[in-house]
């Protein structure tokens, strides 16, 4: 794991991503444990509180669970399970790109034919 | 962030002639490493001596590990046995040797691990000579030997006064080694306060931070809340007058501004031409400082 400290990405954020991506490809198996956060910290060079955020943000995500005395571990990541989680991000995007309409007094029309450009962009 | 509480302080109050500390509610939580920061004179050091026990002429209600008050501290071994004190004043008696100063360590707590403090002493290059007087030490190797002291017996938390300053940049280094690797002996159940002028230094070992101004504690929290809690605001001379009456902290130059604002009145500051940053605990530090200090603020000299 590569921790950058001017990157402009917070550590914490670093640290998910790493874990993130080692669960996804499956480096990281359902059941295995992350490392202890003080001893992920030590190894890391970082302060607990910062591990401690990454792990609770994976945890957040749906990709680990906090067992009690024991650690995090790695939740099963099924198909319908990512599908869910991208769905979940592209509503958020689209939420904050109605916010964002509604702040520039774009119409309901304007703003489904700005997406359909957009994809059609994309598209070719 | 919910916590669990090493260290419970209430209505802490201590009144010198010139100075009262007086601190409504205070918390070292437990299994994370504290930073105590503030100016000189804010209080620091005594609120270390009233939690340790160094100082007994004091108001106020103290609970440790969640079940001891301080009397039990002062009466029950058990309790003292588990709380680690390094101070700023000569803990080691000038006069004595080396030698001396391991004996009456080894004599006064039931602890002390002498091949440990010997390990200790060795892997952070001490002098390796027991006639040697401790007066003859630098100010680093003096603190080396009151950090190996510390470490080399059974604690659950630890209280430093300053550590760091005496220390080059490389043995600060290996204090952040130390005390990770002391809140890894037992996952969750070891905690550290230490105090410190050298906050970038010490950041990266930072959970906690505790700012004391003029005998009262004005700021805490986890640091990763305290980054979100507040924002740099950086902007062009034109909006300086309109981001003043939003910003916390502002200091302004010939070409424009800079400033910290709380992150919940960051949309007083829409319309304006202004860049955002997430701060670094020492940013936050100085700000809450500035917020709170005597100190004149324009331009010294």
């Amino acid at each position: 794991m590569i921790i950058s400290q001017s990157s402009g990405v917070p550590i914490y954020q670093q640290i998910a991503d790493s874990f993130r991506t080692d669960i996804l490809e499956g480096r990281l198996k359902e059941g295995e444990y992350l490392p202890s956060i003080r001893g992920l910290a030590k190894e890391l060079k970082i302060s607990v509180i910062t591990t401690m955020k990454a792990y609770e943000l994976l945890e957040a995500e749906g990709m680990v669970t906090a067992e009690q005395g024991k650690g995090y571990s790695v939740n099963a990541q099924d198909k319908e399970m990512l599908k869910e989680q991208h769905l979940r991000k592209v509503e958020d995007g689209l939420l904050q790109a109605i916010a964002s309409a509604r702040i520039a007094g774009m119409s309901e029309k304007e703003l489904v034919e700005t997406l359909q450009m957009l994809l059609s962009l994309k598209e070719n | 962030m919910e916590f669990k509480s090493c260290i419970h302080g209430e209505n802490i109050v201590k009144k010198y002639k010139n100075f009262e500390l007086n601190i409504p509610s205070v918390d070292i939580p437990r299994g994370f490493a504290t930073a105590l920061i503030g100016e000189n004179g804010a209080g620091k050091s005594t609120l270390l001596d009233i939690l340790a026990g160094i100082r007994l002429d004091y108001k106020g209600n103290l609970r440790f590990f969640d079940k001891f008050n301080d009397r039990d501290r002062e009466t029950n071994p058990e309790v003292k046995n588990r709380i680690g004190y390094e101070g700023t004043g000569n803990y080691y008696l000038p006069s004595w040797t080396i030698r001396q100063g391991r004996d009456i360590q080894s004599l006064l707590f039931d602890s002390f691990d002498e091949a440990k403090y010997r390990d200790i002493c060795k892997k952070l290059d001490v002098p390796d000579d027991d006639n040697k007087k401790i007066a003859e030490l630098s100010d680093g190797n003096n603190m080396k030997l009151k950090l190996a002291g510390v470490f080399a017996r059974k604690t659950d938390v630890l209280l430093l006064d300053e550590p760091a300053s005496p220390l080059d940049p490389l043995m600060r280094d290996k204090l952040c080694e130390m005390i990770r690797e002391y809140l890894l002996l037992d996952e969750g159940n070891k905690s550290v306060l230490f105090s410190t002028h050298n906050i970038a230094d010490m950041e990266a070992v930072t959970d906690y931070a505790i700012i004391v101004e003029n005998g009262t504690v004005v700021e805490s929290g986890f640091t990763e809340e305290l980054k979100e809690k507040y924002i740099i605001v950086k902007g062009e001379k034109k909006d300086e007058e309109a981001a003043a009456k939003v910003l916390y902290t502002i200091s302004s130059n010939n070409y424009g501004f800079e400033g910290m604002a709380l992150s919940e009145n960051i949309s007083g500051l829409s319309g304006l031409d202004v860049v955002t940053e997430t701060p670094t605990l020492s940013q936050i530090c100085v700000a809450v400082m500035k917020h709170n200090s005597k100190l004149y603020t324009g331009s010294i000299l």
